[in-house]
Order: C-alpha cells, then structure tokens, then sequence
C-alpha cells in the first residue's frame, strides 16, 4: 500500500468519524420532530405543550440557534468533558455514563476471559491432534446470537434451575450468566477462525521440517499458533466491537445496569443527552478495541512484515454438506409456510398461554394469539425486509467494491459500529420502526460485500483479457459494463443471498431490544421478548420462537461455509496448459468471513 | 536524426522510449524501426525491458519520454480517446492464451467485439467476419460456441490471434505467443503467424526469450540488456 493510498484510507476513516459524532451531535436536531416538545414529553407526558413552556425550554437549552449551533455548543462543552444534562432526570450526564461505561468494562473483561477459555478449548484438540477442526460445536456457539442465548441462558439456569440471579448487579455471581451469553458466542467465533486456519498451517513447509529435525511438538505447536495469529488479529477486533453490541442486549434481558442498558432506555425515553452521552462512550469503546488491535497486529507481526502483511495459507475446505442448509432450510420454511395460513392477530381470550394442540400446534401467548400463525406471518415480513437490506448491501458493495480506498476507511468505521448502536441512533432519529431497523442493519452489513467486491475487481483488472480489451480500444464505459461488472456482480450477489439469515438475525435482535417493528407485529425478535416472560406457563410457546431463531443461526452459519466460493469454471487443469505453468488467479475468497456482529 | 519533424516512413519507429516504475527505470533510451512486412524481434533475458517496450509500443503504459510513430502518427502525445480509432491497427498477442481471453464469454462474442467497439462491419455482417477469422488462424467453426476454458491452450492462443486479425491491423506485438504453450502446439502457432505474414503483409513486433526461435522467425533481432539495447545493436537473423 502506497503512501498516498494510507494518507487517503486515513482521511476517510477521519471523515467517517467526524460524519458519525455530527450525527450524534446533530441527534434532537434529526429526530425531525421539534426538540422542545420532544422534551416536555420526556419530561411529563401530561403537561400541555403551550407556546410559552416550549419557548422556556428552547431558550433554557438554546435549541433556537439551529443545526449549527446546536452542533457547536455539543462540540464545545464535549470538548470540556460536559456531555449535558439529562432532559429526563436533569441530572449531568457524564456521571451516569462513566458509572454504565465501569459497569460495561467489567461484563465485557470478563465475558473477554471467557470467549478466551472457550477458544482455548476448541482450538487445543486441533493442535495436539495436529489437523481437523473445530467442528460443529465452534459453528453452533459461534451462531447463536448473544440476546438468544441470553434469554435462554435466563430460561434455563435462572427460572427452571433458580441457581444464579438473573437480574441486578451485585456480587460476582450476578457475572456468571451475562458473562457466558456474551462470552460463548465470541469465544466460538474466535476458536473457529483459530481452528479452521490451523491445519493448513500445520501442513506448511517449515512444519515438516521442524519435525524432521526433532522440534518437540509443543514447540511446534507453539510456533503454529504464533504464525496463525497475526493475521487474524484484525478479525479477533471485530469479535471484541461485537462485544459492545452484544453487550446492550445481555444487558438489557439481565437488567444491569451498564452503557448499552442506559443508551437504550434513553433511546426509548427521548433523553437525547443522556443517548448522546452513552452512544459516544460505546463509539469511542468500538474504536478503541479497533486500535488495539491494530497495534497488536503490528507489535505480533515485528518490522520487517509490517509493510507486506502476512497471509493465512488458504484454510483446507470444510464444507457443511449441502443437506444440512437444506434440510434447516426446509423445516423453517415449512414452518413458515403452515403459519401462513392461519390468523396471526385472532386473539381468543379463552385460550390463553395454552399448550400445544391441534387447534393451537404450538400454543398460543399471553393474549391468546396462535404462537405458530404469529412465526409463519412474522418470518414473511422479515424475509422481505431481510431482502432490501440484502439488496442495499448489495449495492453499496458494489460501489464500494470499486472504490477500494474510499471503502477501507468506510468499514473500518461501519466494522467499529454494532448494528444494535446504529440502531438505536436511527431509532432515536426516525423513532423506532421497521424502516430504521432496516436502515441501520444496511448501513453496517456492506463491509464484508464490499471487500468480496474490491477484490474481484482486482482480479479482473489484473486479467490479460482486460489488457487486451484496453489494446481493442474499447471504451472504459464498455469494459466496465460488459467485462467487469458482470464478473463482480453475480458473485457478490450470491454472497449476498448467503448473507440473508444474518441479516435477519441482525433485524431481530433490534426487534427483541424494541428498536425495530413495533406491536402487534409478529416480528420473531418481539416475540421471543414477549413469550419469554410466560416461559413456566407455556414452555412450548415461549420457546418456539426461540428454537427458531436458533435454527435461522444455524442456517446463517451454514451458509456463511460458501460465502465467496463458489466461482465460474475458469479453467480445468488441461493437458494444454503447457509448461508455461497455471497462471496464478489472487483468490477471490480471501476476504476476511466477518463475524456475525450482533 | 535531430529533432524528428517529418514523420518517419517506417511502419513504427520508436526513437529514446524511455519507461519507469517508480525509481526503477525499464526501458532507458530505446530505438528502433519495424517495416510494413518486417519481423523485428526483441530478445533479451527477463526483467531486460521488452515487455515494457511493447506495453508502451501499445500506449498499454505511458512511456515517460520518447517518440512513437506508428504509420505516419506521434502515439505518445495522442489521448486515450483520440488513439482509439488507431488502436485496432496495432494489436497485441499476450503470452497466457487463457488469461488474455474472458473465462465467461464464448469465442464467438470476443472475436466480434472488436468489430462491435469500432462498428467497422453492419451487425448482420459480423458473424461471417467471425466464421472467416476462425477459418484464417485454423479453428474449426464449432469452435465459436465454445468458452475458452473448453479449448486447448493452442486453439486458446488461435483465437487470440483472430481477435487480433479482426480488424485487420498493420502490426501486432506478440508478446512471447508461444513460450506458455506445450512445445509440440508451438510449431504450429510459428508457422501460422509466418502464413497470416505472407497473405495479409502484417508487421510483427516479436518478443521473444528463445534464442533459437527468434533467429529462426525474425527478419531483424534487437537483444535488450538492462533496459538498454546492447552494444552491436542491430543482429541479420
């Protein structure tokens, strides 16, 4: 990477940043809504909104200077260390934020330890065994989404068991739930990365010569891990800015009283400071994991490789077999399918919270409503949903794809930024909906499309046949849509497809923190919020939904084994090719698989 | 030779081509002509410059200085849009018969898209074009539904050469057109492109690291050390 090339990356990545803090900064000025009776409203919801109460209060928070000056006076009393004052409690806001942000550090180090003994577990088999992987228990845990197995987690030890407190923070036992749902997910995600990139390093070169020369095998070993590491680090990054966002969901089901609870009970309250606050403090927690990373990519990586980057050997093909999707597939369709036809909204007051029978397949919740009708209609809408943003994605990644530059400094912003943040700043912009969900999944779910994008452009424009079209003297105009485009967009489209369980993944968990579709809807993350509270009395209602979105995650990870790989016949390994020697193609695939951030 | 007003007569004449990555200087002062008819070929070993000579000889890389005529027009000081129209009368022939094809069209689409860039034939004109430029390089007129990767490297390399002819150009560079094939498909591409010389008068342009082959196909030999042309210059072949 050149000089000018970093110095371009740089300043976009600043541009992001300064565009993402005026979007924080510019939040009651957004929110469309006049700022005033916004805050009344925070304030009492009985007082009336005459004229002169709403004057008191512009003048009181000098919301009549307008964008800019509501920008600035933000800019300069953050500059202070003056983040405001709460429009809800009229406390200051920086305290609140400081006690959340020491409350969040401590979940986060310790579901930190956790992830980190997980991975241990997956990844040692692989290194004494000396290949294989990590199987399918590193896929399951790495899918299931931390407000999932949150919930769960509170079903099962909190309510059944009734071992551990599933609510508050008080001693260190109040840790040990919150801490593994946030916790095992990042640590199956960070063991696989580990453990799938394992064996193909074990069968390099300098493996077999250090065992020819009696290197012991822990040395080895030890060597492996140090050559599998570095290049992963960046990867390892992303998990640990999952776990900001990942937090705000263990948080909220485990009531603790940490930044991404308050940030998302000021988004629900309108307290736009307090939102403000706790948003940066997220942001700059995002951004600073991201930098660590950085830095620790480089200290691993030492001098000499700083400027070459140190690739992985591409990982030995795991495929899931094909039935597997298929068959998960298939069952949440036909599940979908039956729901269809029955009424979601019919609410039978005589049947309420009622086991399973044939009327009622899965039971029905605490208004009576068929649990089952409720999945079928909630799944459709969030397959059409689930596809705009699919398409969006789509097109910024091709966009982006071509911009490379442009969109380096772009995802490491939208990489530094959980979907759930992004959602609650478009929740408290637009109000909560299925729109702004829809929007805020969008704006973070292009990153890995684009690099997919970027480097099949690559490729293309390292082609002979493209020189030879330059040498035609066929227009830019002409190669781009007839040669280019073409060899990008298919495949980036096909990842995309890939890409649509998480995505819908990622629209449920706002659904579940009530960021996104709103009630009645059968939004399957509002449901699992609502029938968890019913789990002793109907256990069959409360966990379907979650036994679907279970499946949906399995499905995501499935899929996410083909993101990339599946390519046009380029060329066999045919008796003509001479002794010339194959050409050698740069690896499609070689983006990073970003983790499922939710 | 001061200063070069009059356009020379030789079909391309290449005065102090000079080219540069970065700090590293390629080609450093190069000179030579190539006759309506003549095969000159550059030979030298690998990192010796002729490549980059014949990228810059099809304005594929901007030389940094340096003269270019080409039938009578200064190349060098031309832009991307006013060389287009000239671009189909210099054509290359790359080395990797695969790689200079699209792996996703058929043949047949990429020996008529040069005809279809320029618009030199009515569109009801062009598949005739076609099946005459597969019968001009030797390759069966099935092989126009094909995509490349269902070809022999050689017939890969034919169909090159007839996307090449389509517009019938004056010269070609060939790029080493022979060194990525198996030895016994080479004679046949040779003595193809020593036949395609007769019948339509072509200029090559032949870079080559062989030293036999280039004695044996080459009128003149200009040997390349060092981003210079060696001492002696100008070899009879």
């Amino acid at each position: 990477m050149s000089r000018a090339h970093r110095l371009k990356a740089a300043l976009t990545r600043a541009a992001g940043l300064v565009a993402v803090l005026a979007a924080v900064g510019l939040l009651p000025w957004l929110s469309g809504e006049d700022p005033a009776r916004r805050l009344l409203r925070a304030r009492s919801a009985e007082q009336d909104p005459t004229p002169e109460a709403l004057d008191a209060i512009r003048a009181d928070l000098g919301l009549d200077s307008g964008p800019s000056g509501l920008l600035g006076d933000w800019a300069a009393g953050l500059v202070h260390g003056d983040l405001g004052v709460s429009w809800v409690s009229g406390t200051e806001v920086l305290p609140s934020v400081l006690a959340g942000l020491q409350v969040s550090l401590v979940l986060m180090a310790t579901a930190l330890v956790t992830a980190f003994l997980v991975a241990t577990a997956l990844v040692v088999p692989v290194l004494v065994r000396g290949r294989g992987t990590s199987g399918g228990v590193a896929a399951m845990l790495a899918a299931v989404p931390e407000f999932l197995l949150a919930t769960l987690l509170l079903i099962v030890a909190g309510v059944w068991l009734g071992a551990l407190p599933t609510s508050g923070w008080a001693d260190a036992s109040y840790l040990v739930l919150p801490a593994l749902a946030l916790g095992v997910p990042a640590g199956g995600l960070l063991g696989r990365l580990v453990a799938d990139a394992l064996p193909a390093v074990l069968d390099e070169r300098w493996v077999e010569l250090w065992r020819g020369a009696g290197v012991g095998r822990a040395r080895v070993a030890a060597g492996a891990l140090r050559r599998v590491l570095p290049p992963l680090v960046p990867q390892f990054g992303m998990v640990a800015v999952g776990l900001t966002g990942g937090a705000v969901a263990v948080e909220t089901v485990f009531a603790i009283p940490g930044l991404g609870r308050t940030a998302i009970g000021a988004a629900k309250s309108q307290d736009l400071p307090l939102l403000q606050g706790t948003v940066l403090a997220l942001l700059l927690l995002g951004l600073t994991v991201g930098a660590l990373s950085a830095w620790l990519r480089r200290a691993l990586l030492g001098p000499a490789l700083r400027g070459a980057g140190l690739t992985l050997p591409a990982p030995h093909a795991v495929r899931v077999p094909v039935a597997v999707p298929l068959a998960l597939a298939a069952v949440l369709a036909a599940a979908i399918g039956w729901g269809l036809l029955r009424d979601p909204y019919a609410i039978d007051t005589a049947a309420r919270l009622a086991d399973p029978s044939s009327a009622h397949p899965l039971g029905t919740d605490a208004l009576g409503r068929d649990v089952l009708a409720r999945l079928g209609h909630g799944a459709a809408a969030t397959v059409g949903t689930a596809t705009v943003v699919g398409l969006l994605g789509w097109l910024l990644g091709l966009a982006l794809g071509f911009l490379p530059s442009l969109a380096g400094g772009l995802a490491d912003i939208a990489n530094a930024l959980p979907p759930v943040i992004v959602g609650i700043l478009v929740a408290a912009a637009l109000g909560p909906g299925t729109g702004g969900a829809a929007l805020a999944v969008a704006l973070v779910s292009w990153p890995p499309l684009a690099a997919h994008a970027a480097a099949l452009v690559l490729e293309v424009r390292a082609s002979g046949f493209l020189l030879a079209q330059r040498a035609i003297g066929a227009p830019p105009l002409w190669i781009l849509s007839r040669h280019v485009l073409p060899a990008v967009a298919a495949p980036v489209a096909r990842h995309a497809v890939l890409r649509l369980p998480g995505i819908a993944l990622a629209l449920a968990s706002l659904g579940f923190l009530g960021l996104g579709a709103q009630p009645p809807s059968p939004e399957w993350g509002l449901l699992l919020d609502g029938t968890a509270d019913y789990v002793e009395r109907a256990p069959v209602a409360a966990l379907a939904p979650a036994v679907a979105l279970a499946l949906l995650a399995a499905l995501a990870v499935a899929l996410s084994g083909y993101t990339g790989r599946a390519r046009p016949p380029v060329r066999g390994n045919r008796k003509g090719a001479g002794p010339g020697g194959p050409v050698r193609v740069p690896r499609a695939d070689a983006h990073p698989e970003a983790p499922v951030a939710v | 030779m001061s200063h070069a007003s009059t356009a020379p007569t030789a079909l391309l004449d290449v005065r102090d081509l000079v080219v540069r990555y970065g700090p590293v200087t390629a080609v450093d002062g190069v000179s030579f002509t190539v006759a309506a008819g003549e095969t000159v070929g550059l030979y030298g070993p690998s990192g010796c410059g002729k490549s980059s000579t014949a990228h810059a000889v099809l304005r594929l890389r901007r030389p940094q200085s340096g003269r270019i005529w080409f039938d009578g027009t200064e190349l060098t000081s031309l832009s991307e849009r006013r060389l287009r129209p000239l671009r189909p009368r210099l054509q290359p022939v790359f080395q990797d018969p695969y790689g200079s094809l699209s792996p996703r069209r058929r043949i047949r689409d990429q020996l008529a898209e040069p005809l279809r860039v320029h618009g030199l034939r009515a569109p009801a004109a062009v598949p005739g074009r076609v099946a005459e430029l597969l019968g001009l390089v030797g390759l069966e007129p099935s092989c126009g539904d094909r995509f490349p990767h269902e070809l022999s490297g050689g017939q890969c390399q034919r169909a090159g050469i007839a996307r090449a002819l389509a517009c019938e150009p004056r010269l070609i560079v060939l790029d080493e057109p022979v060194s990525a094939l198996d030895p016994s498909l080479r004679a046949g591409i040779v003595n193809l492109l020593l036949d395609l010389q007769q019948d339509l008068g072509l200029g090559y342009l032949f870079i080559c690291h062989d030293p036999v082959l280039v004695r044996h196909f080459c009128d003149r030999v200009l040997t390349m050390r060092g981003g210079r042309v060696s001492t002696g210059g100008w070899q009879s072949g």
